[in-house]
């Protein structure tokens, strides 16, 4: 049984991956993971006391499922980042923590995780402002929103639109803007600074 | 917690973790395009007796691991029900109930189940560390990724416990109601999850150095109790798929299924 390896030290480039870079991910997954299921609790409760309203109301939280790519993307600083976190997160989900989606969660955040990561790809990974992370979060929710919509069978329902406009409006101030708040203090206590934020840091 | 204890033997439990996860994976996508409630509601009966048959589990466990699935079928239901416009069969006020709210919405809350009672199937039955290493010589995925994720399952196994020790930390120096309890505020939440994550990247970094000063990533390597595809394990994927496709050919033939077309 031979493995491919790579040696991270022969490609030097934006892809070239440190060990350190995807237990991060990993990390992030975990931890996410964790609170998302803690969340779900919440989710679970809050949709039984609203009855049939439940389902609107749990829209207003869905941005904070979005939270891990951007975060993960500003640390890490490489293409993928926030696919592949969004990935790790899902199957930390399904695999280990049993959620409600089932296996089609990984889909559903691979859909999330290139919406969130499509706007940090536009900037070439360079700019990390408020405007970038917000649409981030927009785009995140927007994309995937077209898929639970196919799942749920919200197609052909009344409040299509009204769902789509606070799904969208969530992912952008849960999913985007705190990112960067979250980001932020991340920084600031100095856990990242080995990662690729902290050498932008030095470097500005 | 479900995939923290050990899993007892059983047939499914001795299948290859990954021939079981892309044959979970694969019954989900099938099922996301049926639409109509028979078909389904027959994959959930015939998941049901398997996993209890092959997986060896109690029907109590089994049916306990399902209330998560049954709280999302029934909220996919409601909302499908009081808000899918057709022929109208009670109205009250705002909230009116039609035909075809009810037949979607009976779709989705099954299928919802049967997902379930897959994805139940697998977790219960599945030894985590297996599926790493599984996923690792069988899908070929890379060895850093693989460990990663080992160690990251294990550090997901603490998390409860150190998040227990931050809220205790926290109540410690919180300020008390009148009656002596302690006043626990919604900011003391985010504090927590803050406190775990940077606690957990910490953590992360220092057990990628570890697994690096012990050589991951050098070839070339060998695997501690390796996990095989076996012919048995081919021939448990193609009978399920098989079994699948069976199903939703005769709900075809009955004229029972319905596709994607029933949403809109």
């Amino acid at each position: 049984m031979t493995t491919t390896t790579s040696s991270r030290r022969s490609t030097p480039s934006l892809f070239a991956w440190q060990l350190k870079d995807i237990m991060l991910l990993v990390v992030l997954g975990a931890v996410f993971g964790f609170l998302y299921w803690a969340l779900v609790q919440g989710w679970i409760a809050l949709s039984v006391a609203t009855g049939p309203f439940g389902d609107l109301t749990q829209h207003v939280l869905l941005g904070g499922w979005l939270l891990v790519a951007p975060i993960a993307i500003a640390i890490i600083r490489r293409p993928f980042a926030g696919v592949i976190a969004e990935i790790i997160a899902s199957v930390i989900e399904v695999v280990f923590l049993g959620s409600a989606v089932g296996p089609l969660l990984f889909v559903a955040a691979a859909i999330q995780g290139v919406g969130s990561e499509l706007p940090f790809a536009l900037t070439r990974y360079r700019r990390y402002n408020w405007f970038v992370y917000a649409l981030s979060g927009a785009l995140g929710a927007g994309l995937v929103f077209f898929f639970s919509a196919f799942r749920s069978g919200w197609y052909g329902t009344d409040l299509l639109l009204v769902r789509l406009v606070i799904q969208v409006v969530s992912g952008i101030v849960l999913g985007g803007l705190l990112a960067k708040v979250i980001v932020d203090a991340l920084a600031r206590t100095g856990v990242v600074d080995n990662f690729a934020i902290g050498r932008a840091h030095l470097g500005s | 917690m479900s995939g923290a204890e050990t899993v007892r033997d059983s047939p499914l439990a001795r299948r290859n973790p990954t021939v079981k996860l892309a044959v979970l994976f694969l019954a989900s996508v099938a099922l996301l395009f049926v639409l109509d409630p028979v078909t389904p509601s027959v994959v959930y009966l015939l998941g049901l007796i398997g996993v209890i048959v092959g997986g060896r589990l109690p029907l109590r466990t089994v049916l306990a691991a399902q209330l998560p699935f049954l709280a999302f079928a029934v909220g996919v239901f409601s909302i499908n029900v009081l808000s899918r416009p057709g022929t109208v069969v009670w109205q009250e006020g705002p909230l009116r109930v039609t035909v075809d709210g009810l037949i979607v919405g009976a779709a989705l809350a099954v299928r919802t189940l049967a997902i379930g009672i897959l994805s139940i199937g697998f977790v219960l039955t599945t030894d985590s560390l297996a599926l790493m290493t599984s996923l690792h010589q069988n899908a070929h995925l890379g060895a850093r990724p693989s460990y990663a994720l080992m160690a990251g399952y294990r550090l997901l196994q603490q998390l409860p416990g150190e998040w227990t020790a931050i809220r205790d930390a926290q109540a410690v120096r919180a300020p008390l109601r009148r009656n002596g309890s302690v006043h626990r505020t919604p900011a003391s939440f985010g504090r927590a999850a803050f406190t775990l994550l940077v606690l957990a990247i910490r953590r992360g970094e220092r057990m990628a150095q570890s697994l690096e000063s012990r050589g991951l990533g050098l070839q070339p390597r060998t695997v501690w109790n390796p996990v095989r595809v076996g012919s048995l394990d081919v021939v448990f994927g193609a009978s399920i798929v098989a079994g699948l496709g069976v199903v939703i050919g005769i709900a075809g033939l009955l004229g029972v299924l319905r596709g994607p077309g029933a949403l809109f």
